[in-house]
């Protein structure tokens, strides 16, 4: 009888030791501590900041051991969305165990070969708020806030970063070095991003353009392993 | 006798697979292949209705008083026949000239800025214009899902009532790609089943000579943007592409409209600025503006007499396509939207 329930037991558990493999994590902070929207953050220069929207893209997710690609994501697209806590899980389900790697790469934002190719469903389907419509493309990266320094309406900021032709390319590659750990957590500083920039004379963009592509540019500096 | 028996199958197979196909799009004698990808969007009557039905129901504005037909008149050619610049919903007016609509299967960028790079993304910018139809895909997605009537047509084109953005912008995508223009008089006569008075063949000797190079045929368009060297309408000061590339070797560049149905396509360019072709011609001969960016064809001014700008609009007039302007698959869908209680 007892060997049946410990044999139970370990049917029933592997769906829940093979789901902690295979993921991705990404956790959204500010100054180290879990990202919380609408709280007022101090910023060292005495800038007031909240945050009331954070979104991006992640794709072309791979695994890389000695710089080779070992493994990569197929149809690798996911929209992350602070609002949306399961979208901050991305599952490596068609990962295979045991693969070794001290790599893992992927892009933030959608390629052009995706923005030439009309409209998709799924994470890319238009409704998701992420795809601008006087000129075509997807926004690779969102965050919306208010500041105290921003002299606008409500005080408020927006940074809508997209763009993948005319010299106005926004996708960013991001590669991290990591051990085998599992699962993978990676963590997004919103602040690092957030002191980068001067809220009194930047603090709305909503098209592609060099501002953009200047932003873009500094996202890498989000990324860290945990 | 076997074999026989198989070849008569075959051709009865190709028959009817012809018979099913050829009517939803046609690639006419001597076209080149169109640039929309048909494998990646497959061609039903199911979900060209329901594009269709979309076109002509103004559940895509904000206020429900505006639908695409609102600017875009099958009688017309699509195109806003006396309205210069597009009209939205609370009487708001837009900057630019809503375009005639046909033949976009063979279309490389859209909108007089070349904006939108895919017919599938095309509708979304309307719908989220301010001045259009002010309105939100996600939105107009979750009318539909609350809409029996749409429930109905996306299951029988699916066979999955679920609606969302990728659907129904390639439904409509559907319905504008089956909007086809290619039997005007000028198409019976390269078929050799008409032919051209002397006045229209004197004219079209002269478009071959002055216009063809960007208006080509058979589409009447080469679908490149360039700037024309039309004078900045200061109430409006449009820079055209510039706008999206931010490239100054942009300034004023705009798409190149196809001539076919042009009879009724007026006001023309971008902003509606003239009201006859007449104008438009002499603006090509006479106020060209010597812009850096001026594409080689108008760097020498174009010459004509005044009987030839007759003889030039007495070919254009053989653009126009009764068959197409009166073509009842491209009108209001009775059949479909009957009633406006069965959609809500």
């Amino acid at each position: 009888m007892r060997f049946f329930f410990v044999f139970f037991f370990c049917i029933l558990s592997t769906p829940l030791f093979a789901q902690q493999k295979n993921k991705l994590v990404f956790h959204h902070l500010f100054t180290n501590k879990p990202l919380v929207f609408n709280e007022n953050y101090i910023l060292k220069n005495k800038d007031t900041v909240s945050i009331q929207t954070f979104k991006y893209y992640i794709s072309s997710i791979q695994f890389l051991k000695n710089k080779k690609v070992v493994w990569k994501e197929k149809k690798s697209v996911h929209l992350i969305d602070e609002e949306n806590s399961p979208s901050k899980i991305i599952d490596l389900d068609n990962m295979p165990d045991g693969i070794e790697f001290d790599e893992i790469s992927f892009n933030i934002g959608i390629d052009s070969a995706t923005n030439y190719a009309g409209v998709q469903g799924g994470d890319l389907d238009p409704t998701k708020g992420m795809y601008w419509t006087w000129q075509n493309g997807y926004i690779n990266f969102k965050i919306e806030g208010k500041s105290t320094f921003c002299k606008t309406r409500n005080n408020a900021f927006q940074f809508h970063i997209g763009g993948y032709e005319n010299g106005l390319a926004t996708l960013q590659k991001i590669s991290l070095k990591i051990n085998n750990k599992k699962p993978l957590e990676i963590n997004l500083d919103v602040e690092k991003l957030i002191e980068q920039i001067n809220l009194s004379t930047q603090n709305e963009i909503m098209q592609p353009c060099k501002e953009a592509v200047e932003i873009a540019n500094k996202l890498s500096l989000l990324f860290s392993i945990q | 006798m076997r074999k026989l028996i198989y070849l008569l199958f075959i051709i009865f197979v190709g028959f009817v697979s012809f018979k099913t196909i050829e009517p939803l799009f046609v690639i006419p004698k001597g076209w080149q292949k169109p640039t929309y990808d048909f494998t990646k969007n497959k061609l039903t009557q199911e979900k060209i209705n329901i594009g269709r039905a979309l076109f002509y129901d103004n559940i895509l504005s904000k206020d429900s008083t505006t639908s695409c037909a609102s600017c875009h008149l099958s009688y017309t050619a699509f195109a806003h026949t006396d309205h210069a610049l597009s009209h939205g919903i609370n009487n708001r007016i837009g900057t630019r000239n809503a375009p005639a609509l046909f033949n976009l299967a063979w279309s490389k960028k859209l909108m007089w800025d070349g904006a939108i790079n895919h017919l599938d993304a095309q509708a979304l910018a309307p719908i989220h214009n301010k001045d259009e139809m002010d309105e939100t895909i996600t939105h107009v997605v979750e009318k539909l899902n609350a809409s029996i009537l749409y429930k109905k047509l996306f299951y029988a084109a699916y066979n999955d009532s679920m609606i969302t953005g990728e659907k129904t912008l390639k439904c409509i995508a559907q319905f504008l790609v089956t909007i086809q223009s290619y039997h005007s008089k000028y198409d019976s006569v390269m078929n050799h089943q008409s032919t051209f008075t002397n006045q229209e063949k004197k004219g079209y000797h002269l478009f071959q000579k002055n216009c063809a190079s960007c208006h080509a045929e058979p589409l009447f368009t080469n679908n490149e943007l360039v700037t024309n060297g039309l004078i900045v309408d200061e109430t409006l000061n449009d820079m055209g592409r510039m706008k999206i590339t931010q490239n100054v070797n942009d300034s004023l560049v705009f798409k190149i409209p196809s001539l076919r149905n042009i009879e009724f396509t007026y006001p023309y360019m971008h902003d509606g600025r003239f009201k006859k072709l007449s104008e438009v011609i002499t603006h090509y001969t006479s106020t060209v503006q010597p812009y850096k960016n001026l594409p080689n064809q108008l760097k020498k001014a174009i010459v004509l007499t005044s009987n030839e700008k007759v003889d030039l609009i007495a070919f254009l007039l053989t653009l126009t396509d009764r068959h197409f302007l009166y073509n009842r698959a491209y009108q209001f869908p009775k059949n479909i939207l009957t009633t406006t209680k069965d959609k809500q």
